[in-house]
């Protein structure tokens, strides 16, 4: 009898041409069998990996007598999205999600523009003491920021006052990975190409906007994809500098925190499911954009090596 | 004679011309690089020898003599222990081991490359109040349920009060979002190993797990190593998870990071002063502890570049 799925199956086993276990391993029952055992566990991962999203959105529409019923149920008893509605609404959710994507916007063009122009200068311009400025930066990315914290916002107080988006966002046109991503970039490029613009007139800043930019497109997509996410999620700075008073100016991240810390508080209406619809509301945006991007986030995660 | 001086001033003017352009085109990124970066550290290390924020009076090295007599620090140290060693056990084997697996399947590769990624895409804080709602104390609360119904355990626990737990859900947590982007890492790695030398070995006649242990791992060494390094060094940077699921940290599950922030914006002496200078002590020691591994780490790689080379 013909089995087309099973014949599909096997002769995919049985093409494997890469990796530790390839098509003439597969010949042997044996090798087959823990082909499949680590299909299974990569199930069990994918499983791991996916059920406290799931849990989450699932428990986000639950009430809290519901939540706090004895009686475990996995699924709430209805799916309705009028309580999210509320939250959103006593919480002026609308202007702490504008709030969050005006500084992810700014975030993203001031990581791109501030970066790149450092690394052009310090890998094709090279001007006297460049490789200075190249080692303290280095030294910048082993020493996590966070570390000076204290001092870090009494100078943005200083200079910008309380409760100003500008530190926000030119923070990251100093974040030393940004700034690796592009140096090595920019150093694997010809150098004949850009003597000869150099030839044909073109000035530093001419060679910088219509010939090194144009070229850096793929890496200028990776950093713009971590500065998104990195001040999406960014917490610390943005809660000691924006105050904890004047809820309008709030990001989403001191939101989720400052909010969630309310439960239980005396004379607060928020509870235990408005925590999970909080953020479930969170992480929807992120979820968008990993659909969106995924390829170029994967990938580009994995070729520059590590991450944040 | 004439020509060879201009030629030598166009030179000294090209020159001039490169460096002026050159420092002009930085100076934005550098002020900002100068604000954002290198005067917050160099502020910490010299605040660090004052005895308090004003830079009254310089102490030598009573902060730091202080620091370590206190038993909030003493902890923090002890738990930096606890939790490497936590996420060594917990954390480690995880992404070398998706890793691999994701290398050798041909089945639904970029079903389960996605699934495996989407915790990465989730900022730490969601995560962190995530987990502190599964991990509730109360029997109905998802974790307790699910090993008090399917493992057979006899009343739930209380996951985040009991100093024996808090940091192994903590790690918990941390590997949770951060095992998929380290798996990834591995995968490329993994892909990147030559198929001649599995070829050759294999007409050798060597079985895949002699294949694994005897060329897969050892070809993988330097990345193993990197990946280690980086996860002790993200382990000392512990932060918001003892600050969220603890309300500020007890000191069952603080950190040194959590500690300097600490000392800096909550934590007040007995005449009710933030204690500022210890905070700028501890966040140099960690610092110092940080930058120590990874020159170590360095130190480590030339090390194994050189015995290639033999």
């Amino acid at each position: 009898m013909y089995l087309p799925s099973r014949k599909a199956k096997r002769g995919r086993l049985h093409e494997k041409m890469n990796g530790l276990m390839s098509f003439s391993d597969y010949k042997k029952k044996r090798n087959v069998v823990s082909y499949w055992v680590f299909i299974v566990l990569l199930i069990m991962f994918s499983l791991l990996a996916a059920a406290p999203i799931v849990w989450l959105l699932v428990s986000s529409f639950k009430s809290v007598q519901e939540i706090n019923s004895v009686n475990y149920r996995f699924f709430p008893n209805s799916l309705d999205i009028r309580p999210f509605i509320e939250l959103w609404q006593n919480e002026g959710l609308t202007g702490i999600f504008i709030n969050t994507f005006v500084v992810v916007i700014f975030s993203v063009i001031s990581a791109v523009i501030f970066n790149s122009i450092l690394a052009y200068v310090i890998a094709i311009i090279k001007p006297a003491g460049y490789k200075v400025i190249d080692k303290m930066i280095l030294l910048a990315y082993m020493i996590p920021s966070a570390i000076a914290i204290y001092p870090l916002s009494i100078a943005v107080t200083n200079v910008f006052g309380r409760g100003s988006y500008l530190p926000l966002f030119l923070i990251l046109g100093s974040n030393a990975y940004y700034y690796m991503l592009f140096k090595n970039y920019f150093e694997k490029f010809p150098k004949s190409l850009i003597e000869a613009s150099r030839i044909d007139g073109l000035n530093n800043l001419k060679v910088f906007f219509k010939v090194v930019l144009p070229l850096a497109r793929p890496i200028i997509g990776v950093v713009a994809i971590f500065a998104m996410t990195a001040s999406y999620s960014d917490f610390l700075l943005p809660y000691i500098i924006l105050g904890m008073q004047d809820q309008s100016t709030w990001t989403l991240m001191v939101a989720v925190y400052s909010i969630s810390n309310r439960v239980g508080a005396s004379g607060s209406s928020i509870q235990l499911n408005n925590v999970l619809q909080l953020l479930t509301l969170s992480i929807i945006p992120q979820i968008i954009i990993f659909i969106i991007f995924q390829k170029q986030i994967m990938n580009q995660g994995v070729n520059s090596g590590m991450k944040e | 004679m004439y020509l060879k001086r201009k030629a030598k001033s166009n030179e000294i003017k090209a020159k001039f011309k490169k460096n002026f352009f050159g420092w002009l085109l930085i100076l934005p990124s550098l002020a900002l690089f100068v604000f954002f970066v290198w005067y917050p550290i160099t502020y910490n290390v010299v605040l660090s020898f004052f005895n308090n924020a004003n830079f009254e009076n310089f102490v030598w090295f009573k902060n730091y003599a202080d620091v370590f007599g206190e038993p909030a620090f003493q902890s923090a140290l002890r738990n930096t222990f606890i939790y490497i060693f936590w996420s060594l056990i917990i954390g480690f084997l995880i992404p070398l081991v998706i890793g691999f697996l994701l290398s050798e399947i041909v089945h639904a590769r970029g079903v389960f490359r996605v699934l495996v990624y989407l915790p990465c895409m989730i900022s730490g804080i969601a995560v962190v109040f995530l987990f502190k709602s599964m991990f509730g104390p109360a029997d109905y609360d998802v974790i307790n349920v699910i090993l008090i119904r399917w493992f057979g355990m006899k009343e739930g626990a209380d996951w985040l009060g009991d100093p024996k737990y808090v940091i192994p859900v903590i790690v918990v947590a941390m590997t949770w979002r951060g095992a998929g982007g380290t798996a990834l890492i591995y995968l490329s790695n993994f892909q990147q190993i030559d198929n001649s030398i599995y070829e050759a070995s294999r007409l050798d006649g060597v079985s895949p797990s002699g294949r694994f242990f005897k060329l897969t791992i050892p070809m993988m060494k330097t990345t193993i190593l990197m990946l280690l390094i980086l996860q002790i060094i993200s382990v000392f940077q512990v932060f918001y998870e003892p600050m969220v699921m603890t309300k500020g940290g007890t000191n069952d599950s603080i950190s040194l990071m959590l500690l300097a922030y600490q000392y800096a914006f909550t934590k007040k002496d007995a005449r009710g002063v933030l204690q500022i200078p210890k905070s700028a002590a501890t966040s140099v020691i960690l610092s110092i502890i940080i930058l120590g591994i990874t020159i170590l780490y360095f130190g480590l790689m030339r090390f194994f570049e050189r015995r290639e080379d033999k």
